[in-house]
């Protein structure tokens, strides 16, 4: 049997503070697949930052494991990339440097740099936007850059931690449409996405698989399967059904 | 085009005015005449001196953000260091340069240098250090995410956070180095007078000779030098580094482009075409250094044991340096006191509350003014338009150019000697004072919201009211700000102020810690009343700071600071 793509297994994490032990996460355990959307739903500091930034190295857990591909994760793995909650541009950097980045690191030819990023911000559709500053972008178009920017690495797993809880409803949805559509699209990285979110809703919207943590120290309660046809519909009563299961494993 | 004509005509004036001016004067018109090369040396000393500075405060800054093993040291000595007066060691330092080079230029060279550096490093280091600690971690968390390494990670994100700081800390180390190029380009010791062609040399030089038209000349081309410096480089710099501010809340602002102040001097005859020429120059050269900047971090990243040797040499050089000034320090201090106290030091006490009541005397009167004018120039745009040109050419002065000119105006009003020396004495450090409070304060009241204003006058905030509860609050950050650069800036003048000495005749000294100094080291060297005036310079300064301004300073920041 080959490797799974992501295994974290027994998972836990403490801080430790004046002496006291500050337990965040306890053997915390799953495995994501080729081709997985999975959403992280829990209470708010039950962890799920902290288990995020375990799995893509910024983090190391007190104990347990996360192996990629078989192998034991290295920090700055090039084949997981992250959409952060705050953006986190380069506010120095125009649109199309920052989507860059990652490729600088690489060591990649310029030509090759500015092909790679020119592609990913059409696909983001921010074309004409190249030279513009962070700071001169809404939060929408920031978010956009940030996603770009992630996927221009070609990662094999984007981990994004609350990529749309500081926009606004609208900006939001469409940004989850586009998500959904660079997934499905087999040519276009990533193969799997790993998501934390606070809302039920959006989870049950974009995952194939929800888990679902306890309250601090956070505990897988569930792993939940999510069968609704795609493209999903949050009016239907299938929709809002696993929405009431899930919130009442939270509760 | 009506300005290209109005310029051609205000350039004949110019033209006009020189050449009568040449024949009315003919000596000082010959003088003239080396200025311009004059200039080139003492910009060259500022230019070599500031990248002395530049390099040690991103490597010492950086170093000490880093490690925080490192910071236990370098934090503190960087702190003593940047309170210490550079000027009360200028003295002793020259002595040792001069010295040790036996007299040669080179040493003397070097020395001025040296306290030019020394004048502008540590704020510098101190900014570098403040803006790496201060980098948000979810940018160090994309960094690290994406894998960037040492170099590229320093290209990219490091270096960039720490230009807005650099920007401003370098616009205040040259008017701090100015300062210091016109106090050490000349100087008298052991009988001999030691000087190095330069402006500053040329300004005490006329001033000997009584050459008041002279003194006008020089301090002219120093002023045209500095506001030149100004339009040219510092203005679009500080532009340009408003790019690299971080914040976290500004969305759909535009960023201001440098092109744009450039733009603004186009009105310079051949200045676009000049400036399209060094573009077309410069970015061929750009591109280049992209591609080798890849290169490098190929290379880096994979020699890592390379950059962290190196890392851990820069380490080690600081902490030698460390080790033997603090080492020094410790076997002077306990060889001083291991030895009964000379006479001499105990008119330290009292020359000390001299010093202090002069500063201060000149930090009230600067105050005085300098409150209400900034609220006039800051709120009133024709008074601004007026007075802005005139004050920047006032401030673009360093106090010790102005020397010989206040020396003279002081001696030839006052009733006595002794009362032109003291009045002469608190006007230099009025000079020296004035600007930083100014310019602050200045600042202090643009920063306030235009709505918060709106609200104030629309709730009938008038008068005094408007002054008590608007204007003075608006204000305290930015005069601490202020007060805390005057201060340093006045005890630093000290030595300079209390003791001028003019042509051979004796010099011109008041009762104070930098006359004491001064005569310490050249009049009747002795060098334990030098040490032990200099440690009280720096114990009085850190006192001031630690005890006074900080706890102000953080008092006034929770109370006063204007959330926007
Ligand atoms: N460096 C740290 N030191 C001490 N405690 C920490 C540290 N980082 C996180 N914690 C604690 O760990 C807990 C979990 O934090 P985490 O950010 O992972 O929660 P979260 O589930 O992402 O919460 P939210 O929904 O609010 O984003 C919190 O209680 C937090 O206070
Ligand atoms: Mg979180």
């Amino acid at each position: 049997m080959a490797a799974p793509f992501l295994e974290v297994k027994h998972v836990s994490k403490s801080y430790f503070e004046a002496g006291k032990e500050f337990k965040v996460l306890e053997t915390v355990g799953f495995e994501l697949a080729e081709r997985d959307f999975v959403c992280i739903v829990g209470p708010s500091g039950c962890g799920k930052s902290t288990l995020l930034r375990i799995i893509v190295g910024l983090d190391t857990p007190t104990a347990g494991s996360v192996r990629f591909e078989g192998k034991p994760l290295v920090p700055e793995n090039p084949q997981v990339a992250m959409v952060f909650q705050s953006f986190a541009l380069f506010p120095w950097l125009t649109v199309e440097q920052n989507v860059e980045l990652g490729l600088e690191a690489r060591h990649d030819p310029p030509e090759r740099r500015h092909a790679q990023a020119r592609k990913f911000i059409d696909a983001v559709g921010l074309a004409g936007f190249e030279n513009a500053f962070p700071r001169e972008l809404s939060g929408g178009m920031k978010q956009r850059v940030g996603i770009a920017r992630a996927l221009a690495v070609e990662p094999l797993l984007l981990c994004m931690d609350e990529p749309f809880s500081s926009l606004d409803a609208l900006t939001a949805q469409s940004l989850r449409d586009e998500i959904l559509q660079l997934w499905s699209t087999p040519d276009l990285p990533p193969k799997a996405v790993l998501m934390v979110t606070h809302s039920i809703e959006e989870a049950v919207y974009m995952a194939d698989r929800v888990i679902v943590l306890s309250n601090r120290p956070g505990r897988v309660v569930a792993e939940l399967e999510i069968d609704l046809p795609r493209p999903r519909n949050r009016k239907e009563p299938e929709f809002f059904g696993w929405v009431d299961e899930i919130y009442s494993l939270i509760v | 085009m009506v300005a290209r004509k109005r310029l051609r005509w205000v350039g004949l004036v110019l033209i006009a005015l020189g050449v009568s001016f040449a024949i009315a004067f003919p000596d000082s018109a010959r003088q003239a005449a080396t200025l311009p090369l004059l200039a080139s040396f003492s910009l060259g000393r500022m230019a070599a001196a500031y990248l002395l500075a530049l390099v040690f405060a991103i490597a010492y800054g950086t170093t000490m953000a880093l490690s925080k093993r490192a910071a236990v040291v370098m934090l503190p000595l960087l702190d003593v260091l940047q309170s210490v007066p550079i000027l009360g060691f200028f003295p002793a330092a020259l002595v040792f340069f001069v010295a040790t080079f036996q007299g040669h230029p080179a040493g003397l060279e070097i020395a001025v240098i040296f306290l030019i550096f020394t004048s502008m490093a540590w704020n510098m280091a101190f900014g570098v250090y403040e803006s790496i600690t201060t980098i948000p971690k979810d940018l160090e968390d994309a960094a690290r995410v994406f894998a960037l390494g040492d170099w590229l990670r320093f290209r990219r994100l490091v270096f960039p956070a720490m230009v807005p700081k650099l920007v401003y800390n370098s616009m205040l180390s040259w008017s701090n180095g100015w300062f210091f190029l016109v106090a050490s380009e000349i100087f008298t010791a052991f009988g001999a007078t030691y000087a190095r062609p330069g402006l500053g040399a040329f300004i005490a030089d006329r001033g000997d000779a009584g050459d008041v038209a002279g003194i006008l000349i020089g301090v002219g081309v120093l002023a045209a030098v500095v506001l030149t410096l100004d339009a040219l480089i510092w203005r679009p710099l500080s532009i340009w580094s408003e790019r690299f501010r971080i914040d976290t809340t500004g969305t759909g602002q535009p960023v201001p482009r440098v092109s744009g102040v450039y733009e603004r001097l186009a009105w310079l005859p051949r200045f676009t075409r000049l400036r399209q020429w060094l573009g077309s120059r410069v970015r061929p050269l750009m591109e280049r250094y992209s591609r080798l900047a890849t290169r490098f971090d190929r290379a880096t990243s994979a020699h890592r044991q390379v950059m962290r040797a190196i890392r851990w040499i820069d380490l080690g050089m600081f902490l030698a340096i460390f080790v033997v000034v603090v080492g020094s320090g410790l076997a002077g201090l306990s060889t001083l006191l291991l030895k009964p106290l000379p006479a001499a030091a105990y008119t330290i006490p009292e020359a000390t509350l001299r010093s202090f009541s002069r500063l201060a005397l000149a930090y009230a009167v600067s105050l005085a003014w300098t409150i209400p004018a900034a609220v006039v120039i800051a709120r009133n745009p024709r008074a601004s338009r007026v007075l802005t040109p005139v004050i920047e050419v006032s401030a673009s002065i360093p106090a010790t150019a102005l020397l010989p000119l206040i020396l003279g105006f002081a001696i030839a009003i006052a009733p006595s000697q002794g009362t032109g020396t003291e009045l002469a004495a608190f006007l230099i450090a009025l000079f020296a004072m004035q600007w930083y409070l100014l310019f602050n304060l200045i600042a202090g009241v643009r920063a306030i919201p235009g709505d918060l204003d709106e609200a104030a006058r629309a709730f009938g905030l008038r008068g005094l009211a408007y002054w008590r509860r608007l204007l003075v609050p608006a204000m305290i950050p930015s005069l601490l700000t202020g007060s805390i650069t005057a201060w340093g800036a006045g005890w630093n003048a000290l030595v300079v102020s209390e003791y001028i000495r003019f042509g051979g005749v004796r010099p011109y000294t008041v009762t104070g810690l930098g006359s004491l100094i001064d005569i310490a080291t050249f009049d009747v060297p002795d060098s334990e009343v030098l040490l032990l005036s200099i440690l009280t310079m720096v114990l009085v300064v850190l006192a001031m700071n630690k005890l006074l301004w900080r706890p102000l300073f953080k008092r006034a920041i929770k109370r006063y600071r204007l959330e926007g």
